[in-house]
């Protein structure tokens, strides 16, 4: 390193890297984050469990088709 | 983040039934050598190891690519499979003398399957679909 080097460095660094504009937040992030956080990402309708209620019968009632129903799954 | 929309596709398909897999083969193996059923274990695991997976890669790519020409839910996308898988696996099976597959069995399932199926895709396929961005 020569004396200057530093200098000549940081002026190029300015040249290469334009200053930053308009880097400022146009609106406040926080109420959407909360609002994707408090958000129920899985939900199981009556329907799905009523599907599954009704397969868990149908597998209690037919216990030889577990077998097969795993081979296929 | 949008590029290779089928490869991910095929990622996200595949995921479930490879993670179902290993409770597949420990059931079968427990089964065969813990009760001493005897079962042709690597001729049991050939459809659901190396076709079932496959398929629903498969499945879900199609689902990618045919979403923008109908509007089927990806759960309904994915209760038509069994009507493809059910058929193969059978045949399959028969083939290949696993005996525990017979027709009966074959269509006493399948209203389970399609329900289980249907979940799995409406819930799990479409939540790793958002995971990988091709929701």
């Amino acid at each position: 390193m020569k004396p200057g080097d530093d200098e000549r460095i940081e002026k190029i660094l300015r040249e290469a890297i334009p200053p930053l504009t308009g880097a400022e937040l146009q609106r406040d992030l926080w109420p959407l984050m909360q609002r994707r956080l408090e958000e129920r990402s899985f939900a199981v309708s009556w329907l799905d469990w009523s599907l599954i209620v009704a397969s868990f019968i149908w597998l209690v009632a037919f216990p030889e088709v577990i077998p097969a129903l795993v081979y296929h799954l | 983040m949008h590029a290779h929309p089928y490869l991910r596709a095929y990622m996200a398909g595949i995921t479930i039934p490879t993670l179902f897999l290993l409770v597949v083969i420990t059931v079968f193996t427990f089964v065969r050598y813990g009760f001493q059923v005897p079962m042709p274990i690597e001729r049991v695991v050939v459809f659901p190891m190396a076709v079932v997976p496959n398929v629903w890669g498969a499945w879900n790519m199609l689902h990618v690519w045919s979403r923008s020409r109908r509007s089927l839910s990806l759960g309904l996308h994915g209760a038509l499979l069994p009507f493809f898988l059910a058929p193969a696996g059978f045949l399959l099976a028969e083939r290949l003398g696993v005996t525990f597959v017979t027709p009966l069995h074959a269509v006493t399932g399948f209203p389970v399957a399609l329900i289980i199926y249907y979940l799995a895709w409406k819930h799990l396929v479409s939540f790793l679909n958002k995971l990988v961005g091709i929701a």
